[in-house]
């Protein structure tokens, strides 16, 4: 917390700091890097031995880069996906935690059996569910007269895997900003009470804004799971990122190097989005500490 | 009745239970004119916090009815236009809280004119003026823009009693707003209130800090398990109570 006014004291604290703690800080420091140092190799050892690994099954690199172009094509779709997912679930999580917390019982109940049926059933359900299990409730209904609904049900692909994605992981979410909501001190609503605001009031400009900080943490780690599970609607024939991978591997019978590769490029995109991650906290805590 | 005919507030006959069992007030009833401060004594879990947050309807009175500035609430009635009038009553009282409660979120400045902005619907340019006027007031002008976090709770208290204020209460009620501060910092907020209280804002307080129940009360009143035990003129209750409990406790607490 008190960060910024220690880096600015620093100079001060060292002047008056006697030299039998200077050597104890010293010890420290060294410590700290020897750590550091240690810390890279092993990663550099780990690091080699995969790639020896590697060499050593015989996989066949000029397979694999020849077909980087193709398989990295797929990266939009993968992104697009999981873009739109997020968005939905984001969505459906407010409404979804303002129902568990409504004491209306209609959206209570709503909002409830949504959350528990959503994550009582496998996502690899639920994706079939929406692709090929919604056409038929289409049909039932239009049998029994209402018109266009089945071609109104029946989604292609890429609609389909974005509910799916996006449905299931509003009902995870959900829990998560409820939970974020709950985490403001009482206090917080009463003193906005007190000021006469509205029940609606108050969530918009006192409690929301303060449980946003303590639910995009848990937020990024949805998404990122989102990039992953999004290899679920290759199930449905989209050309993304795995569709692509197992499909060439399949093709020519190199499996293991396709697999490595798109392993591999889920594994950068991950990375990048944890980077981005750690940016966004650091920035909001700053924003906490109200040095801005 | 006859003698006040437009008291600021008045209470009657206020019950609350609470679970169902804990009936933590037992039929209170207090008038209170405006321009007067009244300070409210006693025992710790006798109800005094229960009877100020059921003033601004923060807690449901089980029983009986609250009158403020003219809107009555009655318990246990639903109608319509209910709603409006608690938020009709919140408005026109300020509330300060033991543990100040300021928006971590906002800057000081944004704290005082969230109420006018947000609920009276004023423009950001229309309430800044009077939140800086009021800033200057409790002495804070220099901290406009630090967010609460940076403030030494006798900051913050002045800051919340800042935010009441922009609302332009006709009421004010303190619980306990000094009890969380360390010592030194206690002088700084009686300070505000005793000069809030010599403007003639109508103010109920429960505070055991003496110098403002016996300087500067007009009335102070002793409650006990959810009744008034003795009421009267800080030199009755201090000088001359009636009661032995009342000595007792007040004994008590001036140790
Ligand atoms: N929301 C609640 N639910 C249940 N019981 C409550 C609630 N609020 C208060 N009480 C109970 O009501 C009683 C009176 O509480 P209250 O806070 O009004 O006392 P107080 O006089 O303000 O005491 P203190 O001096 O400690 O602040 C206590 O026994 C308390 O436990
Ligand atoms: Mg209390």
């Amino acid at each position: 917390m008190e960060n910024t006014t220690t880096d600015q004291q620093t100079p001060i604290i060292l002047s008056r700091i006697p030299p039998e703690a200077e050597a104890t800080l010293h010890g420290i420091e060294v410590k700290k890097t020897r750590y550091r140092r240690n810390l890279i190799i092993a990663f550099a050892v780990l690091i080699t031995l995969m790639v020896a690994t590697l060499i050593i099954i015989g996989l066949d690199f000029k397979f694999m880069i020849k077909w980087v172009p193709f398989i990295l094509t797929g990266i939009g779709y993968t992104l697009l996906v999981s873009f739109l997912a997020i968005s939905l679930a984001c969505f459906l999580s407010v409404a979804g935690a303002l129902g568990r917390l409504s004491l209306n019982p209609v959206l209570n109940s709503i909002a409830t059996s949504y959350v528990s049926l959503v994550r009582g059933t496998p996502l690899l359900v639920q994706v079939y569910m929406w692709y090929i299990a919604l056409p038929q409730i289409g049909k039932s209904l239009e049998d029994l007269g209402i018109t266009g609904v089945q071609a109104l049900f029946t989604l292609p692909a890429i609609p389909a895997g974005i509910l799916a994605l996006g449905v299931c992981y509003g009902a995870y979410m959900t829990e998560t900003v409820r939970a974020g909501i709950q985490s403001i001190k009482i206090g917080q609503i009463e003193a906005a009470k007190a000021l006469g605001m509205t029940n609606s009031q108050a969530m918009r400009r006192i409690i929301f804004p303060q449980a946003v900080r303590v639910i995009i943490p848990p937020v990024s780690n949805e998404f990122i799971a989102m990039i992953k599970d999004s290899s679920l609607v290759s199930l449905m024939g989209v050309w993304e990122l795995s569709f692509r991978a197992i499909k060439i591997g399949r093709r020519h019978f190199q499996s293991l190097e396709m697999l490595i590769m798109v392993a591999m490029i889920y594994w950068v995109m991950c990375f990048i989005l944890q980077l981005v991650q750690e940016k966004i906290e650091t920035h909001m805590a700053r924003g906490d500490r109200g040095t801005s | 009745m006859m003698e006040n005919s437009n008291p600021m507030i008045k209470i009657t006959n206020v019950h609350k239970v609470f679970n169902k069992k804990l009936h933590v007030l037992c039929g209170i009833d207090l008038e209170v004119n405006s321009g007067e401060t009244i300070v409210i004594l006693g025992p710790s879990g006798s109800g005094k916090s229960t009877l100020l947050r059921c003033i601004n309807l923060l807690e449901e009175p089980t029983a009986g009815s609250i009158e403020v500035d003219g809107t009555i609430i009655h318990a246990g009635e639903n109608s319509k236009q209910r709603d409006a009038q608690i938020l009709d009553i919140r408005k026109k009282t300020g509330m300060c809280f033991q543990s100040f409660n300021l928006f971590p979120h906002m800057t000081v400045l944004e704290n005082i004119i969230e109420g006018p902005v947000t609920v009276l619907k004023q423009q950001k340019n229309e309430a800044i003026p009077y939140a800086e006027e009021l800033l200057d007031w409790v002495g804070l002008t220099e901290k406009r823009d630090e967010h609460p976090s940076r403030l030494s709770g006798g900051q913050q208290q002045r800051v919340a009693i800042a935010r009441s204020l922009a609302m332009k209460p006709a009421v004010m009620l303190f619980d306990e707003p000094t009890s969380a501060l360390d010592p030194e910092l206690i002088g700084e907020v009686v300070d505000v209130m005793e000069r809030l209280a010599k403007e003639g804002m109508t103010i109920i307080a429960v505070t055991h800090e003496m110098h403002f129940a016996r300087d500067v009360a007009d009335r102070v009143l002793i409650m006990e398990q959810g009744v008034w035990l003795e009421e009267g003129t800080p030199e009755q209750i201090f000088s001359h109570p009636k009661h032995q409990r009342t000595r007792q406790f007040l004994t008590h607490i001036l140790q």
